[in-house]
């Protein structure tokens, strides 16, 4: 073929690939929603932790202080940004502390008298409108208080304001300016976003719309808007992951390619060595969409990762061209072993999909297809565009230098005993703990922030993200009538100082027997009339003013009772959804809870608790457990990818003896990362499992080629020259990866470059062959 | 929206401390103090917690301020510029009526209206647009006792002051 159409089809290839990247981007659908990564769950409780990690009351909260202005400024500014987040629909509710009489729908305003527990203690007699009437018309002579007396003909006792006070935060932030205000002078909100804390994409687009809120509102000028929560973290924490992994990739890819020229010393290989992982990559995606739709964040890293391996193969064959023979040909030498490989990693990653575990069955999917098309692609259609060699690259003398030491090194026949038993110590004696299940801790969130939104949450009463009250039920209201039960106690968890605030579904909509009750008490319209004409023989307000309140009462003596569905609609009806969810056929209440001092007491009294139905969810802990269970998946899945591979290469052999040369170092490898970590005090994640499964791949590969019987020096030498380069460039790139500061990148640098040279070394050692030699 | 049948009467007295500062006392029927400063009204009452605003978010309020200031400190042109002022003498009363120029507080307040004689102020009454007024009794007034005076009444009494 033709340089020039040579050059032509490289440019094609690449032109089509991006295209399949655009295709592919478009109908992937990458998500954080633990829920795709987890194994699946067994009954509706475990559903339900599921469910709530990370998706919690709490998650879908953000906190914003906004400061850098005179108080009044801030203020103004406060309600502003409170007044155009409720027109956008990508928030559930927004609190600044302003005073707020439209806490409920204003269709639903009857129903105050059956919301507010003012009824509880007492009836709409003389004697309490009375006292009522009188504190109105003090108010009246106070300044500022246009803002009640429109309520006053309707609802002189305040219900609404009542209700607002009750649905407000149990420990709302000091109010100056009518808002919000820390003790360090930052105006306070609290804001619910409609997406769900774990979806970054949402929450990202959230934290975009409030940064566009804010800078659109006139007064903005110098005043900072700072946000703070779960769902900001999410998206903060996966930007600065992104940043750095993308900052180190560049400078690993630049340092690649200038190995790649001085390994090759032609720039045409540059143009088409990363064509099989590219395919190989979007193949990988291709398929995962065809067979899921969606997929985690985190599966999808694991994939990429795995995928790594791939750079090899077009490694292999360049090094393996040889003058005077076509590219088909030299190619055609190393395929076999190179098929073996692909296909006993492939087998072995079958072993995934028998987990049962989504996540794993969407990696292996992803691993097996992305390998087999950059095989494929390495196989039919590098040797096309891949030009001729007419000087081995592989002929330098230092090369061969390198071939005669490492052939002539001594090979001791305890060493591999001795390092398997020094391993295996290390392995089982190192004192740090073994497994590292918080996956918060490897993405961590700068401690300066951590404080930051420490302090807004105290400041601002807002509940904690770890700890969740839930209730369990038959019915909503079922739940609800639960909720009232253990209110008063956890009234005493609140006193007792072992918590600040209880947010109980009730709080928001009473049960049905309750609002039943309250009903009851309303008295009919000739006893109110009678009551109010008492009331007001003392007062001077116009005849006739509180018609609008007799008619409220009237109609709430006969409204039917409002269920959940129904409240759903009302500007809190949000916050009930987030505190009351369905599970199968369980309901659930999930009280959050703020500000806990003492979590040790808490479960105490929670477990001690006269009720049945209720328990304290450590969403901290059940989300340990999870990683937990899916990392014990994970290991057997791999030990049992581990034999298929040993069963793979033993059959394509058919020698026990060469296939024990291939597998043993390859393990011992692996052990010994295992081994320096350990002893390094690292506790292991998910990651460095799936670090220590690529490096294992590599060495795979080093084994294989060094095992290889080989015809003569040269072939030898291009072997040698193969494995140089393909180690020389993963302790690079890798390398790189373990400089980051960021835990999850250093801990798969860290290993893989670890990896590499441990697999590199004891394949010399235990798998090469020397008889040729010399 | 008109509230009330007959105004407001309060007993008790007010205090001004300069420019910017105002205290006004609650004595009855509650008890009230309201104090303006530095930008911040304070209202402490009985029984509940003080309540602070920022004078900007009442503006009806820091334009009445700003009459006060005028009002007492003796500055007619300043006063002349914030309300068309209307003065009627009696033998040894006065009574001084204020109607804001300002839109925003004429939207709540019709005026001001202060009866008083020889140099003390004795009754100084808000009329609100919707027709409700608060009456605060001051000096001699704030001891009588009053049950539910009507308006007639009050106006009565406040233009005789002392006699």
């Amino acid at each position: 073929m033709s340089p020039l159409r040579r050059h032509a089809l490289i440019v094609l290839s690449w032109i089509l690939l991006g295209a399949a990247a655009l295709a592919v981007r478009h109908d992937l659908v990458v998500t954080s929603d633990l829920r795709s990564f987890m194994p699946p769950a067994r009954d509706a409780d475990h559903q339900l932790v599921l469910d709530e990690i990370g998706n919690g009351p709490a998650a879908q909260l953000l906190l914003l202080a906004i400061d850098g202005a005179p108080p009044a400024e801030l203020a103004r500014l406060s309600a502003g940004l409170a007044a155009a987040l409720a027109t956008d629909a990508r928030f559930a509710r927004v609190l600044n502390g302003g005073d707020d009489s439209t806490a409920i729908d204003p269709n639903l305003l009857p129903y105050r008298y059956l919301l507010s527990p003012t009824l509880d203690t007492t009836r709409f007699d003389a004697a309490f409108l009375g006292a009522e009437l009188k504190q109105r018309e003090e108010d009246l002579a106070a300044p500022g208080v246009e803002a009640i007396t429109d309520l006053i003909p309707r609802d002189p006792t305040l219900e609404v304001l009542k209700l607002a006070q009750r649905w407000q935060p149990a420990h709302p932030p000091a109010r100056r300016e009518g808002v919000w205000f820390s003790a360090r002078g930052q105006a306070l909100l609290l804001v619910q976003t409609r997406a769900a804390g774990f979806d970054p994409a949402a929450q990202a687009e959230a934290v975009e719309a409030l940064r566009r809120h804010f800078a659109g509102l006139p007064e903005a000028g110098a005043a900072r808007l700072t946000i703070s929560g779960p769902g900001y973290f999410a998206v903060e924490v996966a930007n600065t992951t992104r940043t750095e992994a993308e900052r180190l990739s560049a400078i690993g890819i630049l340092g690649f390619a200038l190995l790649l020229l001085l390994a090759y010393r032609s720039p045409g290989v540059l143009a088409v060595v990363a064509l099989p992982l590219a395919a190989g990559a979007l193949g990988g995606l291709a398929a995962i969409v065809f067979a899921f739709g969606g997929v985690h964040g985190i599966t999808l890293a694991f994939g990429f990762t795995l995928l790594g391996v791939a750079q090899e193969y077009p490694l292999r064959l360049f090094s393996h061209r040889r003058a005077g023979v076509t590219v088909a040909a030299s190619t055609a030498t190393v395929w076999p072993l190179l098929q073996l490989a692909i296909v006993s990693a492939c087998i072995a990653y079958l072993a995934l999909v028998a987990s049962g575990v989504a996540g794993l069955q969407q990696l292996a999917v992803f691993t097996i297809s992305g390998l087999l098309i950059a095989g494929a692609v390495t196989r039919w259609f590098l040797p096309v565009v891949v030009a001729p060699v007419f000087v081995d690259v592989t002929s330098s003398s230092w090369l061969e230098r390198w071939r005669g030491v490492l052939a002539r090194m001594p090979r001791p026949r305890w060493l591999p005993w001795l390092v398997l038993a020094g391993a295996a110590g290390a392995v089982w004696f190192a004192p740090a703990p073994v497994w590292q299940n918080d996956l918060a801790e490897l993405a961590p969130v700068p401690a300066p922030q951590l404080q930051r939104e420490g302090e807004l949450r105290a400041a601002l009463g807002a509940p904690d993200v770890r700890h969740l009250l839930v209730l369990q039920a038959d019915s909503a209201d079922g739940v609800l009538a639960l909720s009232e039960k253990i209110a008063p106690e956890a009234e005493q968890w609140v006193s007792g100082g072992i918590v600040d605030d209880i947010e109980l579904p009730s709080r928001y909509l009473p049960s049905l027997a309750t609002q039943r009750a309250r009903q009851e008490k309303l008295p009919d319209r000739a006893a109110l009339n009678a009551a109010l004409d008492a009331a007001l023989a003392d007062r001077d307000f116009q005849p006739g003013l509180f018609t609008p309140f007799v008619d409220d009462v009237e109609a709430a003596r006969s409204l039917p009772l409002l269920t959940a569905d129904g409240f759903v609609h009302s500007p809190f009806g949000a916050r009930l959804q987030a505190l009351l969810v369905q599970r199968g056929t369980r309901w659930y209440g999930l009280a959050a809870v703020s500000g806990v001092h003492d979590a040790q007491a808490l479960v105490q009294r929670v477990r001690t608790a006269p009720l049945g139905g209720v328990r304290l969810l450590d969403l901290k802990a059940a989300s340990e457990a999870l990683v937990a269970d899916y990392r014990e998946r994970i290991l057997l899945a791999l030990g049992a990818a581990l034999v298929l591979l040993a069963a793979t290469v033993a059959i394509f052999f058919r020698d026990l003896h060469r296939a024990w040369r291939v597998v043993a170092p390859m393990s011992l490898a692996t052990l010994a990362v295992l081994a320096v970590l350990r002893l390094c005090g690292v506790s292991l994640s998910l990651f460095h499992l799936v670090a220590l499964t690529l490096a294992a791949g590599l060495g795979l590969h080093y084994a294989l080629f060094f095992e290889r019987p080989l015809a003569d020096a040269a072939e030898a030498r291009r072997t040698l020259h193969a494995t140089l380069v393909c180690v020389a460039s993963a302790v690079l790139v890798f390398g790189l990866l373990a400089t980051s500061t960021l835990p999850v990148l250093r801990a798969i640098g860290v290993t893989v470059a670890l990896g590499v040279a441990f697999h590199f070394c004891l394949s010399t050692q235990m798998a090469q062959r020397s008889r040729h030699a010399d | 929206m008109h509230l009330l049948r007959e105004p407001l009467v309060l007993h008790g007295e007010l205090e001004y401390g300069g420019h910017d500062r105002l205290g006004k006392r609650v004595e009855a029927p509650f008890r009230e103090i309201t104090t303006i400063g530095n930008g911040v009204v304070r209202v402490e009452r009985e029984g509940r917690a003080a309540r602070e605003i920022s004078l900007d978010r009442v503006p009806a309020l820091a334009a009445l301020l700003g009459g006060f200031s005028a009002l007492l400190g003796g500055d007619a042109a300043t006063l002349a510029s914030r309300y068309v002022l209307d003065v009627k003498l009696g033998a040894d009363t006065w009574t001084l009526t204020l109607r804001p120029r300002d839109a925003e507080l004429a939207r709540h307040l019709r005026e001001i209206v202060v009866d008083g004689r020889d140099r003390e102020p004795a009754c100084f009454a808000l009329e609100e647009t919707s027709g409700d007024a608060s009456v605060l009794l001051l000096g001699e007034l704030a001891a009588v006792p009053l049950a539910h005076p009507t308006r007639a009444q009050l106006t009565v009494l406040c233009r005789r002051v002392g006699s």
